[in-house]
């Protein structure tokens, strides 16, 4: 299982990497952490006639404080998100998350940005950007930069909103909200395993009722979604042994999963249920009151 | 095919190749730098048997391309033993019977270097999930598991 | 120390290393990274391979233009069926009945499966030879594919092999005891289907095959990633028409068979073709997606098993159905048999039941042909008559290890003639059960089980006890209705330093024989094993031997080693005592010094021993062979090995997850030559069990197209998956084979789906049993909780 033959390019600086992708277009792949992408060029599954390598543009790593939240720049590892004091601090939400991101030898290559511009409906980093409602930078030969929401972001099945010759540069993760409590729930069939489901939940919690709520699903639609009608109902709800029930219940309905070899849609409708309903349940218990 | 020259470090010792692009690094220190003692179990990186260290840090190298290596210090488990002597690491892997066939044991072997040094007193299941991304399908995982366990707490490098 | 011999037949030596864990001498090479696997090897001159395999699971070739791949960069030639010198290849099974399905090395008038070889790409690198197998057009006319038994026995089916009539490879039945009055008595009758997982074996080394021809003398030598270099060579010299003296056959380093590394494949026939076509060493290896596609499968069957009890449990008879779906042709390592006639010949397993009756259907469909893995047809078998077991039980209400207890074959009715004809030698069934509910704490679990429930939680435990036919040699064959001759040979040779050199047919694919075996030659000569050598895998260096397969190693290739290191030993010592001026049998060898007993001034080095042996003319004698050296052949009689399984699991009703907690093992093999290896076998095999009950699944589509081609879809147990597992060693030596052993090595994977399959339903408490489909996944089990 060998690729098939492609022109390498190896950029130095971002400017570089961005009059390269302008000029080939989709003839082009952007090359980041590999993860996803190498196993497609070994399959044959993808054939790009050039890729674009971005690991040599050392301004593309870095995980900042900003006012309102981290900034992480695209080629950050997944591995030192994870494994960051300040980032485990700050939000610790992350590296719960990303502790099922396959196995921590693709965390070591595998990057932030890769992950999000892959907008695989069932991986992490994109469900979470989704609930915390963040954003990434994009940046073109053409046009310089762009801020694009998370909710923006992920239009379309295993692709973004991101024009051909975008590259992402940084993504922002906002503070969770003051008051608020997190949960993280995924099931897959075996560690490491791309989520059957998954849920990550953001809660604040004033005077017993839930001041807002955030359910960004993995796994339950083409794109990583949010559950907007279960969030709505959630909000101004008092906080009662009843919220869990009524969350599975509300984000079954709301879910429409696609089926594969590993789960139907049935089932995966049901599970969406079952991890956000434990996911709001770690979100209240760990919301101040 | 256009060849492009890539100079980085393995085993601690200067390497100058010249690969197509589209060669991985598992394929490149195999033929080109005879290194065949890390393994191509799948060429997707979901058995973990190409695993080499790179910059100290395990990855699959079915999945990085040799161009990339540029640079960098690559360590692979011929690297790893001293002068023909089994480390601590290896030892224990005898000791505690962590292979047969042995093919998945390079791979194996990189990533526990890696998780040694970061691990701070986990508990089996921990382990087990740390050990989780390299597939054997000899041995069960248990010997594997003990030989890891031995190693814990332990002051010297492994 | 003390010396003393294993039982069984024969004199064979216990000292200070048979049955203690020595740890293994191939380790050191292994660690720092100088194992040599079949793709680890380089020749001068070398060229690669690259196969182009249809997309098609059914049709004809109407034909096939290389132009373009010959022309391409780095070509140096594309062969076709239609210009490779080569016959078919054919099993050659002896059976009455069984008819052969000639397989071309390269299929040129149609195809059977999709994934079968059409043209083969040699070119300068993998790379170029992958290139180049895309630019093969292949023109098809697509025909009806069958991709079930159902759809290959339906009406107006296509016929895959025309000399058959049908899709049915061959119908058998056999019947034993009085089963209609059997049926007509019991109280009730329970009935079950059950389908089994089709699996692959999937080694972590992918298959492969170096080929080097020199034309000049016309010798071939062959590295394949084989468990059966011998018959790999053989086969080779019938199919090329290639003088068989002049093949080398070599088994390197090899990463893990499990059976389906049984030679021989249409890639090796193609690439030694190849090899000798162009004069020039030619490579071919496997990738993985490959693998999966064209890796021998195993283990589907449908098996309909109808068991008649008495209201208190007794199994009074059995009859069972057995539908394999073979795939395209009947394999040449074992036939389409090695599923169903092995299901069928072990269905009554460790019980009492002497009316049985069954019929066997092997169909051919068009999937990849299976062969052997681990547990072959047993595994199957095992698990359809566990479960309805388990379903009995809760039926009758009946604790199951109760249920299982009161059916077994008792101690004193062993030696025992099963309902199929095989003899059970020896062996441990009710104190296995017994061990392995204790080591699990079987009546601390139930109690567990009920409190848990009361909290909510699904704990539940599955009990197998298994016996296992081991070795393969003549004997079990014939019993077994398993046409194969079964034998190996042996060389143990003392050479002028006193050092030793073994050399086996029985090749290692991870099993540890060269530690193994210098144990027992360790203890029959009286030297370290450090200081034994073990050849195996190379026709040019060891004698004729069938392989590694059947859990045959320790008893056949153990046993050959035992006698001819008996012989060897006896002529040192007849050396020695010359020497000495005593007596042979007031000497012994320790740690290759050569002592008079209770006299250890009176003692000589091995090593000045073995150098008289050869150079000194004055310690020869008439009529004796002075080398130092002996060859043996054996081939043994019938031996079974046993013991019981008992799977906890923990499951969660929201996800369908299953969390092994524990798992409990039982082995009697006999006598144990390294209690280490013995656990890691049942431990490797156990964790192929974790995979079979509840994560593999080799899945194929309507259209017959193999869906699951990548390790992301075909799932292995990982270190998470598969839990700690005990191993308690019980020893019942066999009377009947040198030194007492018995072969051990399938028993994880022939009882532990069950164990873990029976917990699971145990958990999730009550269902409708013919919901039950293999794999357990966790969607599955949802469904069958009623969940979804």
């Amino acid at each position: 299982m060998k690729p098939r033959p492609f022109e390498y390019l190896a950029p130095s600086s971002l400017d570089e990497a961005l009059g390269q992708l302008a000029e080939r277009g989709d003839r082009a792949r952007v090359l980041a952490g590999g993860q996803s992408l190498v196993p497609l060029l070994n399959l044959r599954l993808a054939s790009p006639e050039a890729l674009i390598d971005l690991n040599r543009i050392g301004s593309l790593a870095f995980v900042e404080e900003r006012e309102g939240g981290i900034a992480v720049g695209a080629m950050t590892r997944q591995r030192e998100l994870e494994r960051s004091s300040l980032v485990r601090d700050r939000m610790p939400l992350l590296p719960a998350a990303l502790r099922h991101v396959a196995h921590f030898q693709i965390r070591n290559r595998g990057t932030v940005g890769g992950s999000v511009a892959h907008a695989d409906a069932a991986a992490e980093l994109p469900a979470l950007l989704r609930a915390m409602d963040g954003h990434v930078i994009a940046r073109s030969a053409r046009g310089g930069e762009r801020r694009i929401s998370a909710g923006e972001l992920f239009d379309r099945h295993l692709t973004t909103s991101m024009s051909p010759d975008e590259i992402l540069t940084e993504v922002f993760f906002p503070d969770l909200p003051s008051r608020s409590g997190w949960g993280f729930h995924e099931f897959a069939k075996r560690h490491g395993d791309t989520a059957l489901a998954g849920a990550a939940a953001i809660v604040a919690i004033r005077e017993g009722r839930i001041a807002s709520a955030a359910i960004a699903l993995l796994g339950a639609a083409g794109t990583p979604m949010r559950a907007l009608r279960t969030e709505r109902a959630l909000t101004d709800t008092a906080v009662t042994d009843d919220i869990g029930a009524a969350v599975q219940e509300t984000v079954r309905e709301e879910v429409d999963p696609v089926a594969d070899v590993h789960g139907s849609a049935e089932y995966r409708r049901y599970l969406a249920g079952v991890v956000a309903r434990r996911a709001i349940a770690d979100a209240i218990e760990r919301a101040p009151r | 095919m256009k060849t492009i020259p890539v100079a980085f470090a393995v085993n601690g010792e200067p390497v100058e190749v010249s690969v197509e692009p589209r060669k991985t690094l598992a394929d490149t220190l195999r033929e080109d730098l005879g290194l065949v003692g890390t393994k191509l179990g799948c060429e997707h990186g979901a058995c973990g048997a190409c695993n080499v260290l790179l910059d100290g840090h395990a990855v699959r190298s079915c999945l990085l391309l040799g161009v990339q290596a540029e640079g960098a210090a690559i360590e692979t488990v011929e690297g790893l033993g001293r002068d023909g002597e089994l480390t601590r690491l290896q030892r224990a892997f005898r000791d505690h019977h962590a292979l047969q066939c042995g093919f998945c044991t390079p791979g194996f072997l990189i990533s526990v270097t890696e998780y040694l040094r970061d691990v701070d007193a986990p508990s089996e299941e921990e382990i087990r999930e740390a050990l989780s991304g390299n597939l054997c399908r000899c041995t069960g995982y248990q010997g594997i598991v003990e030989a890891v366990s031995s190693l814990l707490g332990e002051e010297e490098a492994p | 120390m003390t010396r003393g011999t294993l039982p069984g037949i024969g004199e064979v030596a216990r000292g200070k290393w048979v049955g203690t864990r020595v740890t293994r001498l191939e380790d050191p090479r292994v660690l720092l990274g100088d194992a040599r696997y079949v793709a680890d090897l380089t020749l001068p001159r070398m060229l690669h391979v690259a196969f182009v395999r249809s997309i098609h699971p059914h049709a004809r070739i109407v034909g096939i233009d290389a132009s373009e791949a010959v022309a391409a960069d780095g070509v140096r030639a594309v062969v076709t069926g239609a210009d490779l010198d080569a016959h078919p290849l054919e099993d050659t099974a002896v059976h009455p009945t069984l008819p052969k399905t000639p397989q071309p090395a390269l299929a040129s008038d149609r195809v059977l499966w999709a994934g079968e070889a059409v043209a083969a790409v040699v070119a300068a690198s993998a790379h170029a030879a992958e290139d180049a197998a895309e630019r093969v057009r292949v023109d098809y006319e697509p025909l009806q594919p069958v991709h079930d038994i159902d759809s290959a026995l339906a009406q107006g089916a296509p016929v895959l092999h025309g000399h058959l009539g049908s899709n049915v490879l061959i119908t058998d039945r056999r019947s034993s005891g009085d089963v209609e009055e059997a049926f007509a008595e019991a109280s009730r009758i329970f009935e079950r289907r059950t389908h089994t997982n089709r699996l692959s074996a999937a080694p972590l080394e992918t298959r492969g095959c170096l080929v080097d021809f020199e034309r000049s003398s016309g010798h071939m030598t062959v590295w394949s990633s084989t468990q059966t270099p011998d018959l790999l060579r053989w086969t080779l010299a019938s199919v090329l028409d290639h003088p068989h003296h002049r093949i080398r056959a070599v088994a390197p380093d090899v990463g893990g068979g499990f059976g389906p590394k049984m030679s021989t494949y249409p890639e090796e026939v193609v690439v030694a073709a190849l090899a000798r076509r162009l004069g020039r060493p030619v490579r071919w290896i496997e990738d993985r997606r490959e693998s999966l596609l064209t890796l021998n499968h195993s283990k589907e069957q449908v098996i309909d098993l109808e068991i008649a009890v008495r209201s208190d449990g007794r199994m009074l008879g059995m009859r069972a159905r057995y539908f394999s779906d073979s795939g395209a042709y009947s394999f040449n390592s074992a036939t389409a048999l090695i599923e169903p006639q092995l299901a069928a010949g072990l269905m009554p397993g460790l019980y009492d039941v002497q009316a049985y009756e069954y019929e066997l259907t092997a169909v051919m469909t068009n999937k990849t042909p299976i062969g052997p893995y681990r547990g072959v047809g047993w595994t199957s078998g095992h698990t359809a008559r566990e479960l309805l077991l388990d379903e009995i039980a809760r039926e009758l209400d009946l604790d199951p290890a109760e249920l299982r207890r009161l059916n077994m074959i008792r101690a004193d009715m062993l030696p025992y003639r099963s309902a199929t004809g095989l003899e059970y030698d020896s062996g441990s069934y009710e104190e296995s059960l017994a061990r392995a509910l204790d080591e699990a704490d079987y009546e601390g679990f139930r109690r567990e089980q009920a409190r848990g429930r009361d909290e909510g939680r699904h704990l539940g435990v599955g009990i197998s006890p298994y016996v296992e036919p081991t070795a393969f040699g003549t004997e079990i064959g014939e019993q077994s209705g398993y046409p194969y001759s079964s034998h190996d040979n042996a060389t143990v040779t003392v050479d002028p330093a006193g050092k030793v050199r073994i050399a086996v047919g029985v090749c290692s694919q991870g099993q540890g024989h060269s530690t193994t075996f210098a144990q027992l030659v360790g203890d029959a000569l009286g030297v370290r094993v450090d200081d034994v050598e073990v050849v195996a895998g190379d026709t040019e260096r060891a004698p004729f031997g069938l392989g590694t397969y059947a859990s045959r190693g320790a008893v056949i290739g153990g046993g050959a080693l035992a006698l001819a290191a008996g012989d060897v030993r006896t002529k040192l010592l007849r050396v020695a005592a010359e020497m000495l001026e005593a007596s042979p049998a007031d000497l012994e060898i320790e740690d290759s010094r050569v002592a008079v007993r209770g006299s250890p001034e009176a003692a000589l080095g091995l090593e000045d021993v073995a150098g008289a042996a050869y150079l000194d003319p004055a310690v020869r004698i008439d009529g004796e062979e002075p080398l130092l050296s002996s060859t043996r052949f054996y081939d043994p009689r019938a031996t079974f090995s046993n013991g019981c399984f008992v799977a906890i699991v923990e499951v969660d009703l929201d996800t369908g997850g299953v969390t092994l907690r524990r798992f409990t093992a039982v082995e009697d093999c006999g006598t144990v030559l390294n209690p280490m290896i013995v656990e890691g076998q049942v431990r490797g095999a156990v964790a192929q069990g974790v995979g079979a009950a509840l994560l593999e699944h080799l899945v194929y589509d309507d259209e017959a197209q193999l869906i699951t081609t990548t390790f992301s879809d075909y799932l292995l147990p990982t270190a998470s998956d598969v839990p700690s597992i005990s191993v308690a060693h019980i020893e019942t030596p066999s009377p009947v084979t040198v030194g007492g052993i018995k072969g051990m090595g399938e028993s994880g994977l022939l009882a532990s789906p069950a164990a873990i399959v029976n917990a699971v339903l145990d958990a999730i408490g009550p269902h409708d049993p013919a919901k039950v489909e293999l794999p357990l996944t966790p969607e599955r089990v949802l469904r069958l909780a009623g969940r979804i």
